[in-house]
């Protein structure tokens, strides 16, 4: 959904002050510290005094007070609490499904710079998964898992798959001729020693900038397959689920849907700038 | 070119196979079993085994697959045994919806996406770029479920002017049914737009240090002649190339906008097979996205390598 980041040559510069640098951009800046607030409310919602997302009862569709901030939902459930509990299923999906198919991804492009064949196998397969956009990948987890937020952690390690597998493959085709490696291969190093110690360093940056557009691809793919009804379903809130809920209540109660929707995008847009910034700093100079 | 086009004809038609014998094989997967679950919770083990062997469900998994790809083949697409009815007439009453409200949003984003490109390629005004840069990233950001939420609220509910779902009179009145296209069209455009005019302005920028228009200022030309003969001409080939790619994400975003605007497209079938796991329907529609998906693409190859020698020639 966004560009591709492409690769360059590991330079001597740190990565550190590199990182360092791009938060000097305050663009990015200010995305990092909403994703930060956004994430670690989310992250902390149970144990933050909030009222019971589940507790029903009260007056439904109240407005925003003292007692309910975000006012209730269709249930008189507490809107506020049910947003946060709703961040917290998307910051775990980011933060569980976006590593694991980053590091499948990386063993796989790891793995194609071993043997041609494998190689040959692996760029077959990843062609096929690139063929499944990744809504359509969702409806497929769906048909076999069932909907729920199962459905999105396994969506959401299986589209960052390819993307990560692509960006190790080409480092590992264009480092494995350089002559270092082929020096390091003359003093004993094993093909599994070169891999890991000289040619995954040279992918690095592409990667990190990669993990940072993945985490906007989470929250989209969550928010896309909880909207349409194969992801995350109500009880459970997320944000997702609250907005596809108040998009039938939108005459009735239009405040509803506000807080989802400003969260939502705020979260895709964000890591998408953080991503770019990242992408700037680290592999266009 | 024709052993070019045979080669990109030849492996998409093997990704289409691949993708066939994924699909059939990854939806057995799915736990339960479907003659039980479409006899009823209490129907006797020889209702199940009837129902099971009406469905061909007895036979071996490979033999199921084949005569499911030889009737794909043959135009026979099977039945929806939940909608008791055959697929390939609910492919014929939902797919032309979905193809208007692809259309429409094409059409949409094309023109678009070409303005706000142009100007971005043109002007040399920071703030003029500046503006459409950031309106340009918002738009291709934000996820169209919220946007389709974000209009109907605006344009339905708030100021009243156009309905917020359904296809009003349907295709057999195109032109009536233009108010209730708009705000899913519109909703689905937006992050194709975004896309081709960062990728027009993109390229019309690499164009513009090239020498041929020093040449052309050199010779006299205009402002405007220099544009549209010269660099705009040459910046198309690489929005084709994402073109090709949008387009299967535009029937991809066209699921969500589905159910935003109640739109009765392909989208909404299989997203119902999947809820009432319709397996037997799911797995031709899946097939069939991924069919769209590849042909795209094969198209997308084929037109850059008539547009350019050098691809055809295996060159770059």
């Amino acid at each position: 959904m966004t560009a591709i980041p492409e690769l360059s040559p590991a330079r001597s510069r740190r990565l550190p002050s590199a990182l360092r640098g791009t938060l000097a951009d305050p663009g990015v800046f200010i995305a990092t510290v909403i994703v930060i607030i956004f994430v670690s409310v989310g992250l902390l919602a149970p144990f933050l005094p909030l009222q019971s997302p589940y507790l029903q009862g009260g007056q439904a569709f109240a407005p925003p007070s003292a007692e309910h901030w975000l006012g209730t939902d269709e249930f008189g459930r507490d809107l506020f609490s049910r947003v946060l509990f709703g961040i917290r299923q998307d910051a775990l999906v980011g933060v569980i499904a976006v590593p694991i198919g980053a590091l499948m991804g990386i063993l796989l492009g790891l793995a194609s710079g071993l043997n041609r064949i494998l190689d040959a196998v692996l760029q077959r397969i990843l062609d096929v998964s690139l063929a499944f956009s990744s809504l359509v990948m969702g409806i497929v987890v769906a048909a076999i898992v069932g909907a729920g937020i199962e459905a999105v952690l396994i969506t959401v390690a299986l589209v960052n798959v390819p993307l990560f597998g692509r960006l190790t493959r080409s480092a590992v085709r264009s480092q494995q001729v350089r002559d270092y490696v082929t020096a390091a291969r003359v003093t004993g190093a094993g093909p599994i020693r070169v891999l890991v110690r000289h040619v995954l360093p040279n992918a690095v940056d592409a990667l990190i900038v990669q993990a940072a557009l993945s985490l906007s691809i989470a929250v989209f793919i969550e928010g896309a397959m909880s909207f349409v009804g194969i992801g995350v379903r109500p009880p459970e809130p997320s944000l997702g689920s609250l907005l596809r809920s108040s998009s039938s209540f939108l005459a009735i109660a239009p405040l509803y849907a506000i807080a989802p929707m400003v969260i939502l995008t705020a979260l895709v847009l964000c890591f998408n700038v953080i991503g770019d910034g990242l992408n700037r700093r680290l592999l266009r100079r | 070119m024709l052993i070019f086009t045979a080669k990109r004809v030849l492996s998409g038609l093997i990704v289409l196979l691949v993708a066939s014998v994924v699909i059939f094989f990854i939806l057995r997967l799915a736990p339960g079993d479907p003659a039980a679950a479409l006899a009823g919770a209490d129907a006797d083990q020889a209702t199940i085994d009837a129902i099971r062997t009406r469905l061909g469900l007895d036979l071996p998994l490979w033999q199921q697959y084949a005569s499911w790809l030889g009737g794909i083949l043959t135009g026979n697409l099977g039945d929806s045994f939940i909608l008791s009815a055959p697929i390939a007439e609910l492919i014929g009453d939902s797919l032309p919806n979905t193809v208007f409200l692809a259309g429409g949003a094409l059409l949409l984003a094309l023109v678009g996406g070409a303005v706000v490109g142009i100007v971005l390629g043109v002007s040399r005004r920071r703030a003029v770029n500046s503006v459409f840069t950031a309106a340009n990233s918002v738009a291709f950001a934000v996820p169209p479920y919220v946007t389709g939420v974000f209009l109907t609220l605006v344009f339905s509910i708030y100021l009243g002017v156009l309905p917020s779902g359904g296809v009003g009179p349907g295709l057999g009145d195109p032109v009536g049914a233009i108010p209730y296209l708009l705000l899913p069209a519109v909703t689905l455009a937006l992050p194709t737009g975004a896309t081709i005019a960062r990728f027009l302005a993109a390229s019309m920028r690499r164009q513009r240090e090239e020498d041929f228009v020093q040449a052309g200022i050199a010779k006299g030309l205009t402002t405007t002649t220099l544009f549209a003969r010269h660099v705009i001409p040459n910046s198309l080939p690489p929005v084709l190339t994402v073109l090709g790619i949008q387009i299967g994400q535009l029937l991809a975003g066209a699921i969500i906008v589905e159910v935003v605007f109640a739109w009765p497209g392909v989208g909404q079938l299989i997203l119902q097979s999947v809820i009432t796991r319709d397996y037997l329907l799911t797995q031709v529609l899946l097939l069939l996205a991924v069919a769209v998906f590849v042909v795209m693409q094969t198209l997308t190859d084929l037109a850059d390598a008539a547009l350019d020698p050098r691809v055809r020639m295996g060159i770059r």
